[in-house]
């Protein structure tokens, strides 16, 4: 598989101030490529610089084989972006912002109709077409600029915290069709988002922490390397589970007759159980998540 | 030409959704106008509605263009602007949209003004005198939508932009002999009022819209239209390049800020900056 987004050595200072430090990275086309980090770590800097809106202070970053630098025009043409914060023209209505988007991105005259149909259906918005964006509540702002942004059929989509303030419903829908984007129209997908649990999705997931990359892979293998699984077991005959546990060398902690036992691989722990039949009044499993891997690499500090 | 077709589309919606300012615009000038005659006709100025209603005309035109500034600077704050320059939309073509439309709303402002203007007394001697004077609105409308959008992309920042939009625009307004003649002024104000590029564009528009460009110099003094800058007299003539000049100037300007700004900060209030800086 080739690499839609190549970045190397990029670099972006404000002032004195290293947001971004020599941060590399690759994205696999067609992928989800999920960008995670505390406030302030630099995501939103790297977005706009990929996006052509900032500009590097160093570094290679590339987009479809080309470099943005000199190709501005190009990958703004195959990219779709949701910032992180509003831009909807909030003046206009729902339908003039959209046909607004297809005549700076020249989509053909003959299409724009039917696309922006299209759009609004993904997003169930349809009965919308004609309200003042102002009227809309936040949303289905936001579900509008996602729409926006699918219109000229992108080749990348940026996503900036694309879901923040949105109820579960509209969330599940979301990413219900940004699956279903990068399955059926290949497109590749980045995005950042504070819900771990979103990211669960992506292909890839990076972690970035005052400005650099700190951990970067599948989330499974994050969640192997970061995260133990815990098992809670409660037993009628405890001294034997406990000699058994020693036996395994495995540590455990006690509470209200509870083993807590935490293990990096789950299937060691009920295969021994299995096998000396122990008997076992209650079993509580609690698998590592990605949250639990994203307070473990970037610790519980609040940033400034 | 998509593009720039379908910015001046959207501006001029977004105008003509605004009927409170559309009101506005037009009935102000009527109020400035009776209160105007009255003070002109103490000086030797020999038609004095048709002077000052010429002058409203071509202010008129001035402020509506200098909306451009304060729409962008919205377009800015809102983050819409992001949205407009993340696409591959060059920014040549923004500048040019932008300029065209505030340029076209503010002739069409300055149309509505001349036609009510007939009804109340105003006379063109020459069927070419309307056609040259929308030329030239629409030529004062480029070259201050031009220095509006420079000021927009320069300040950035709607608190500040507030201020300066004040600071600029009431000495251009009151000190370019439209609603007090040039030669009531103060001397201090006077020099003041050379410098100010509307005393060029409303002198050079009053004798093209009174159809007196060809009159001898002692009388174009004597009713107003030329006038003496120390011991240089500028005639209409001389106005009109003075204004082509600081026109191209701010086109050139409001062009390469526009290009050149850097956008990623307009979201961030002054204060927030300034934490950031530290
Ligand atoms: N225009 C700017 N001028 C100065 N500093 C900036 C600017 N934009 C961002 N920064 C700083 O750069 C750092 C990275 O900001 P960035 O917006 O990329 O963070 P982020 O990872 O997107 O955070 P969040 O999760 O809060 O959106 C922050 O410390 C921020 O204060
Ligand atoms: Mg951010």
């Amino acid at each position: 598989m080739n690499n839609i987004i190549t970045v190397k050595n990029f670099t972006k200072t404000y002032g004195t101030f290293k947001a971004v430090d020599n941060v590399s990275f690759e994205v696999e086309s067609g992928s989800i490529f999920a960008f995670l980090g505390p406030n302030g770590a630099g995501k939103s800097t790297t977005i706009n610089t990929l996006c052509t809106i900032l500009d590097k202070t160093s570094g290679t970053l590339m987009i479809d084989g080309k470099e943005i630098g000199q190709n501005k025009d190009y990958i703004r043409s195959v990219i779709g972006v949701v910032f992180q914060e509003q831009t909807l023209d909030v003046k206009m209505t729902v339908e003039e912002n959209l046909k607004m988007h297809c005549h700076f991105y020249r989509v053909a005259k003959s299409v724009i109709n039917e696309r922006i149909d299209f759009v609004l259906h993904l997003v169930d918005l349809t009965k919308w077409k004609k309200a003042m964006v102002n009227s809309l509540s936040g949303g289905m702002k936001r579900r509008v600029e996602i729409a926006r942004s699918l219109l000229h059929l992108p080749k990348v989509l940026f996503l900036d915290e694309p879901t923040t303030g949105l109820d579960p419903q509209t969330r599940a829908n979301i990413w219900d069709y940004i699956v279903k984007l990068q399955k059926e129209k290949g497109i590749t997908i980045f995005l950042t988002t504070h819900y771990m649990d979103e990211a669960e999705i992506s292909d890839k997931v990076a972690v970035m922490d005052y400005g650099k990359i700190i951990a970067f892979d599948h989330p499974a293998v994050l969640k192997k390397q970061y995260t133990r699984d815990k098992a809670m077991i409660s037993s009628i005959v405890p001294e034997q589970l406990n000699d058994l546990l020693l036996q395994h060398d495995l540590t455990y902690a006690k509470e209200n007759n509870r083993f807590i036992i935490e293990v990096n691989d789950l299937s060691k722990l009920t295969a021994i159980i299995s096998e000396h039949q122990l008997s076992i009044t209650d079993m509580e499993v609690r698998k590592g998540t990605l949250n639990d891997v994203f307070l473990e690499i970037t610790g519980k500090n609040i940033r400034e | 030409m998509r593009i720039i077709s379908a910015l001046c589309m959207r501006n001029i919606r977004l105008f003509l959704r605004n009927r409170v300012q559309l009101v506005l615009i037009l009935i102000m000038p009527f109020f400035y106008l009776y209160l105007l005659s009255t003070i002109f006709k103490s000086t030797d100025i020999s038609d004095p509605t048709n002077y000052v209603l010429s002058g409203i005309i071509i202010i008129v035109v001035f402020q509506t263009s200098l909306n451009i500034a304060a729409s962008t600077i919205d377009d800015m704050v809102s983050g819409y602007m992001k949205e407009v320059l993340v696409s591959p939309a060059k920014r040549i073509q923004i500048v040019i949209g932008q300029i065209l439309s505030s340029t076209i709303i503010a002739t069409f402002q300055g149309i509505l003004i001349m036609i009510v203007g007939c009804f109340i007394g105003l006379r063109y001697g020459s069927i070419f005198t309307p056609l040259a004077v929308i030329v030239s609105m629409i030529f004062v409308g480029l070259v201050f939508s031009a220095f509006g959008l420079f000021l927009a992309t320069s300040v950035k920042n709607s608190q500040t932009f507030q201020i300066t939009s004040v600071a600029v625009t009431t000495p251009i307004t009151f000190l370019c002999g439209v609603y007090v003649p040039l030669s009531l002024l103060p001397n201090g104000l006077q020099y003041i009022a050379f410098l100010n590029p509307m005393t060029y564009a409303a002198s050079f528009f009053r004798a093209l819209s009174l159809e007196k460009l060809s009159l001898p110099l002692n009388e174009l003094i004597s009713d107003q239209l030329a006038f003496k800058a120390g011991n240089l007299i500028i005639t209409p003539q001389i106005s009109f390049f003075v204004i082509l000049l600081f026109g191209i100037l701010f086109l050139i300007l409001s062009t390469v800020t526009f290009t050149r700004v850097d956008f990623s900060k307009m979201n961030r209030t002054q204060m927030s900056k300034d934490i950031y800086n530290q």
